[in-house]
């Protein structure tokens, strides 16, 4: 069996969410198949600049094939094509445009995999919101499996994602909750499994080890991950500065991530930088808890991490995928609020059974779910099962008057009006 | 909150928490509660040293005189408008022939009734601002109201207090002096010139009977009589204090302050002139 895994952005040192994700499961995939990832010249996901060579590449024993992006993106029209599709009834055109706007535009890639069909038997799109995934998924309909990795925004309301889902022969969801949301904006009944991602989990992490070298004492909370306002990082720094004037002995809030916000001066907060895998899960291993403010996430993969190493995780609720896990594994509390994030934190500072529970259950959520055997049986499972499955006609994109009308409910709204909060399977 | 068993509910326990929460917040507050709320608001809001005098000159200020918003006046030959005599003329010939490739008369009417609504909405605008300046005004005008009738029931309520009190001194002070004639022992009998009145008078009919030679006494002893002055620098209701504290510590001998109601001079108080 030959796969080929089509990522927007693919190198060892990339760390983003979904590129982390496809690089994983292409190792994986790589033990039981051969596996050859497609992707964009591009390192910056802002930009999407050209800033690797195109051509061949070889990133853990995987060939990787890269093709220049051939534009890059205009924060500005972006933006104002985001407004337009999001806000504003729009067109077709409207959506399409957006599309080429966000990027990254690499026509070469969408060529190649469709001269290169018949050589795979299934190509597998990563991030179903880039140009590479949408045309790509129009151009082998046949072979295409999506992971979506789709967060609640609007962007999910856009209704040329539609036709795409309804296509592609499989879509591997990171969870439930994605899966309702995908299923009703889409209104898809194909296959479809929730399965996530693993992770490399150290045997032995040492977080004396970790304590040493950082110079920490005494407990402390951890957050990993870029320190951005998107990722709720300034609602934490504002609960945070509160709950540590309302319980002056507390826990520590270690952060490791680069920053793109200002970090407040606070002799609580403390920034440790980028770390390497192996630090940062020694810090997982010593932290007392883990928190993760970010209001938009298809799968927190550092949660699972924290999970695997059996500590707690301190979610926002309003993310419904991190308040889905954490009922579903038991494993984690929760916050809307400044009064349940105090009440949460200083549950699980001050009552240490319950972090030690919580912990020894989100270790068998991740045995039980996303160790590796689990996972790459489920990927397995699904190829062979398309083998017997029939494949979906592609819909054909509206005529030029009709791609032009504009009669599209705005994207947000839609997204507004899906049905929200955990799943209970 | 006590985690007990091993096999948690994290739903249960974010119940818990939000019921915690709902514990040390209170749902409902008491109407005295409400009361002190509303107290502390208001005294808050009437506190005349934290109103501002300008609040109308300041808003004024700030509201800078909007320009008008663009507008034009399109009729059937805006389009074909020019200040080109000969350019003009050659419009008007061909205006059959643009007319056979679409209708100009719908954007015309279209444009002319956009004008309309466009010259209403800036009426209408204009309408809106002069409300909000004089809302602005009645609401400023009503602050100073408040205030100022707050500060009057201040006022009001300390000349109440005032006079309330003064009442009840006059009451108790009414009190005391009708227990201090009632009491009075009688004076002996003296021979007046009069005459006529042999036998000691019944308690309690003292002041008549002194009234009755207090008026054949004359006005010599008349001359005795010390009236009461004010001191310098206080009131009457110090006087009246003074007045009372005698009274009610003096015992009998009230004319020590020269007091016109004194028993020694009940006679002479018992005159009607001097009431």
């Amino acid at each position: 069996m030959k796969l080929a895994v089509v990522v927007q952005r693919y190198a060892a040192d990339i760390n983003g969410g979904a590129e982390l994700h496809a690089r994983y499961i292409a190792e994986r995939l790589g033990r039981h198949a051969t596996v050859e990832v497609l992707t964009t010249c591009a390192r910056d996901y802002v930009t999407w600049k050209n800033e690797l060579p195109p051509g061949e590449d070889t990133v853990n024993r995987l060939r990787v094939r890269r093709f220049p992006v051939t534009s890059p993106r205009s924060p500005e029209r972006f933006g104002t094509m985001s407004r337009r599709v999001f806000d504003h009834v729009h067109s077709v055109a409207d959506e399409l445009k957006w599309l080429d706007s966000e990027g990254p535009t690499s026509p070469a890639l969408v060529r190649y995999i469709r001269e290169h069909e018949a050589e795979f038997d299934f190509f597998l799109f990563f991030s179903y919101r880039y140009y590479h995934a949408w045309h790509g998924t129009r151009a082998v309909p046949g072979k295409a499996i999506i992971v979506p990795t789709a967060e609640r925004d609007p962007a999910i309301g856009l209704s040329i994602f539609g036709p795409v889902f309804r296509a592609a022969r499989a879509l591997m969801y990171n969870s439930y909750e994605e899966r309702a949301l995908i299923q009703h904006v889409s209104q898809r009944k194909g296959p479809g499994v929730v399965v996530g991602v693993g992770s490399d989990i150290p045997e032995r992490p040492q977080p004396g080890r970790f304590k040493r070298k950082f110079h920490v004492r005494g407990p402390f909370a951890l957050y990993i991950g870029r320190i951005d306002e998107n990722k709720g990082c300034q609602e934490l720094f504002d609960y945070f500065q509160r709950y540590a004037s309302m319980h002056p002995n507390g826990l520590d809030l270690l952060l490791i991530g680069s920053s793109v916000l200002p970090i407040p001066q606070h002799p609580r907060i403390r920034h440790l930088g980028f770390l390497p895998d192996a630090d940062k899960f020694d810090a997982l291993a010593a932290a007392d808890l883990l928190v993760m403010p970010s209001r938009y996430e298809s799968l927190s993969m550092v949660a699972l991490e924290a999970w695997a190493l059996g500590r707690p995780v301190l979610a926002n609720a309003k993310c419904d995928v991190l308040k889905g896990q954490s009922i579903r594994s038991n494993a984690g509390l929760y916050y809307e609020t400044f009064e349940e994030f105090a009440e949460a934190m200083y549950l699980l500072e001050a009552s240490g059974p319950l972090g030690a529970v919580l912990g020894r259950n989100g270790r068998e959520f991740f045995r039980r779910h996303y160790g590796w055997p689990v996972i790459e049986r489920k990927y397995l499972d699904m190829f062979a099962r398309l083998k017997h499955e029939p494949v979906p006609a592609l819909e054909p994109l509206p005529g030029w008057f009709a791609r032009r009308s504009r009669t599209i409910r705005p994207a947000a709204s839609i997204v507004a009006a899906a049905p929200s909060g955990a799943v209970r399977p | 909150m006590n985690v007990r068993s091993d096999a948690v509910d994290v739903e249960q326990i974010m119940r818990q928490i939000r019921a915690r929460i709902r514990e040390k917040r209170g749902a409902d507050y008491t109407e005295a509660e409400l009361q002190q709320l509303a107290t502390v608001k208001l005294e808050t809001f009437l506190d005349p040293r934290g109103l501002r005098s300008d609040l109308v000159q300041s808003f004024r200020q700030k509201q800078t005189a909007a320009p008008s918003p663009p507008n034009f006046a399109f009729e059937a030959d805006t389009l074909f408008e020019t200040h080109r005599g000969l350019l003009r003329a050659i419009r008007g010939l061909l205006r059959p022939i643009l007319k056979l490739f679409f209708n100009p008369d719908r954007v015309t009417t279209a444009l002319n009734l956009q004008s309309q609504i466009n010259t209403q909405a800036e009426q209408r605008l204009r309408r809106i601002e002069d409300r909000e300046m004089l809302s602005y005004e009645l609401l400023h005008n009503m602050t100073l109201e408040i205030t100022r009738l707050g500060i009057e029931v201040h006022n009001l309520k300390m000349r109440v207090e005032s006079l309330s009190s003064r009442v009840d001194f006059d009451e108790r002070r009414a009190k005391a002096l009708e227990g201090v004639v009632q009491y009075r022992t009688p004076p002996p009998p003296r021979q007046t010139s009069g005459g006529g009145v042999g036998a000691d008078p019944a308690p309690g009919t003292a002041p008549a009977a002194e009234a009755e030679s207090a008026d054949s006494a004359n006005g010599e002893r008349r001359g005795r009589r010390r009236r009461r002055r004010r001191r310098p620098g206080s009131t009457m209701a110090d006087a009246q204090g003074q007045d009372w504290s005698a009274n009610t510590q003096g015992g009998d001998d009230v004319d020590d302050g020269g007091a016109d109601e004194g028993p020694a001079d009940a006679p002479e108080s018992s005159d009607p002139t001097d009431q």
